[in-house]
């Protein structure tokens, strides 16, 4: 696969970008939920919708973009410590590209399902894992985080990355894209 | 028919999202550290940053919070201003620092390497020497990394972070770093924040006026939740995926071809000062990643 950075790939990262810093910014990227933290956050979808359309590269430029906000907007100690709050955020993009070019030739719907919810399991995980690491929570208390938060944030970027995602390639469809 | 309206009530000043974007708000001035390369404070904030994720001494974060605080009075920024971030989170914060202190104390150490001992235990409940260091040392993590990513981001403008960063990149080149393409990346995304803002707006104002419920905002009812945003978030990313195809035409149009040969219009220069901001922030880190462990 091409890895070079072409001016569409460019514009299409920050665009994602500046949709990433609009949600993590105001509450929109905060979905309430009942659970201890009250939030689902929806923030790393631009992440993930990235990776789909453009690949591995744009997506861990994104995930970097996405870790460096919530690092500078963390209010939490373990998301101040760039080891967590920034390092496993580059592997959303990683993750959900593979998910999505691995399984596209068996389902189209499938795959972009798929790779949503790897792509925030991913994020869950690693950074839950990294927290553990670091120190800041135990196991027992990650892990129940991991599957009070994870799940329904699985569920929710499975939805809307799948609506995002087939609805441009419904547009798209008809018209040639600009590939110069 | 008793519906809860939650706690996010929409009525037309709801609709300005960009009132609450505090993050990385430029706050002009002209002290001394307004007055710093880009680069210089980029260098400081990640060195001293170091320092911070680093150090697990009682002292060495004590000497830090006096630094950082030091900094804050001499780039005259307002302290409640900076802080103000921290209210809402409070409550989260504390139950974290609560599980931090009672579940945590069981490691032979405290974070400076010290032997832990044992303060107190009931069932499972178990507060050591090394838990208190632990949740002590992590508030005073978050509030010095506040403090620093703060003073450089209200002190510096984004073109300035953007040009320092991509200054700073450039070395790394001849590796394979597209540094010129990475800050452009940075540039068009803070660039588009407002208009895209802006559009938000636009799309939230047309789906109120068509009747969408998008006030049912309560914990329980996070599936309407889920369904409002979806609205919200579809055209949201669809205007902008269309938009990055418009943009990217109309630079291709006009020949766009990235950062060989490209110039500057402003020149960033390290002067004397740059150079004594970045040699004590080296030389304290230094002393902090030495004494890591004392006390």
């Amino acid at each position: 696969m091409d890895t070079r950075l072409t001016v569409r790939r460019i514009v299409i990262a920050g665009l994602l970008a500046a949709i990433t810093v609009l949600l993590g910014t105001t509450q929109l990227g905060m979905i309430p939920v009942p659970t201890a933290a009250g939030y689902a956050t929806i923030i790393h979808i631009p992440v993930i919708i990235g990776s789909i359309l453009d690949g591995w590269l744009v997506g861990s430029i994104l995930g970097f973009i996405f870790g460096v906000m919530t690092f500078i907007t963390g209010q939490i100690p373990a998301l101040k410590d760039p080891l967590v709050a920034i390092l496993p955020r580059i592997f959303i993009g990683v993750t959900a590209a593979l998910a999505y070019r691995g399984l596209r030739r068996w389902n189209e719907v499938g795959a972009v399902v798929t790779s949503a919810v790897v792509g925030t399991l991913t994020n869950t995980i690693l950074v839950l894992g990294m927290a553990v690491l670091r120190g800041y929570v135990t196991l027992p208390v990650a892990a129940s985080i991991a599957v009070v938060q994870g799940i329904p944030e699985a569920v929710v970027a499975a939805i809307i990355v799948g609506a995002v995602i087939l609805a441009w390639k419904g547009l798209t469809a008809g018209r040639r894209k600009a590939d110069l | 028919m008793g519906r809860r309206v939650a706690h996010w009530g929409w009525n037309v000043e709801s609709f300005d999202f960009l009132r609450h974007v505090t993050i990385g708000q430029y706050i002009p001035g002209n002290s001394v550290l307004h007055r710093l390369d880009p680069r210089a404070k980029i260098t400081v904030v990640l060195l001293l940053g170091a320092a911070v994720t680093f150090n697990g001494s009682y002292l060495g974060h004590l000497t830090l919070l006096a630094v950082t605080l030091g900094l804050v009075a001499l780039a005259r920024l307002p302290l409640r201003f900076m802080l103000g971030g921290l209210l809402p989170a409070l409550p989260f914060i504390a139950l974290l620092a609560l599980l931090q202190l009672f579940f945590t104390g069981q490691g032979p150490t405290t974070l400076s390497g010290h032997a832990s001992v044992s303060l107190w235990q009931w069932g499972w409940l178990h507060l050591t020497t090394a838990s208190v260091q632990l949740t002590v040392i992590s508030l005073a993590r978050l509030v010095e990394l506040i403090f620093l990513v703060s003073l450089l981001t209200n002190t510096t403008p984004l073109t300035g972070l953007t040009h320092g960063m991509e200054g700073m990149l450039r070395p790394f080149t001849p590796l394979g770093l597209p540094a010129h393409e990475l800050s452009l990346i940075g540039t068009i995304a803070l660039r588009f924040v407002p208009v895209l803002a802006e559009q938000l707006e636009s799309i939230l104002k047309a789906q109120a006026s068509r009747g969408a419920d998008l006030h049912l905002r309560g914990r329980l009812q996070f599936i309407q939740a889920t369904r409002a945003t979806i609205v919200m978030l579809v055209p949201l990313f669809l205007n902008t995926l269309l938009r990055a195809e418009d943009l990217a035409l109309a630079m291709e149009a006009r020949c766009y071809l990235g950062g060989k040969g490209r110039t500057h219009y402003v020149r960033l220069r390290l002067r004397n000062l740059d150079y004594i901001a970045i040699v004590s922030a080296a030389a304290f880190t230094a002393a902090a990643l030495v004494w890591r462990n004392v006390l």
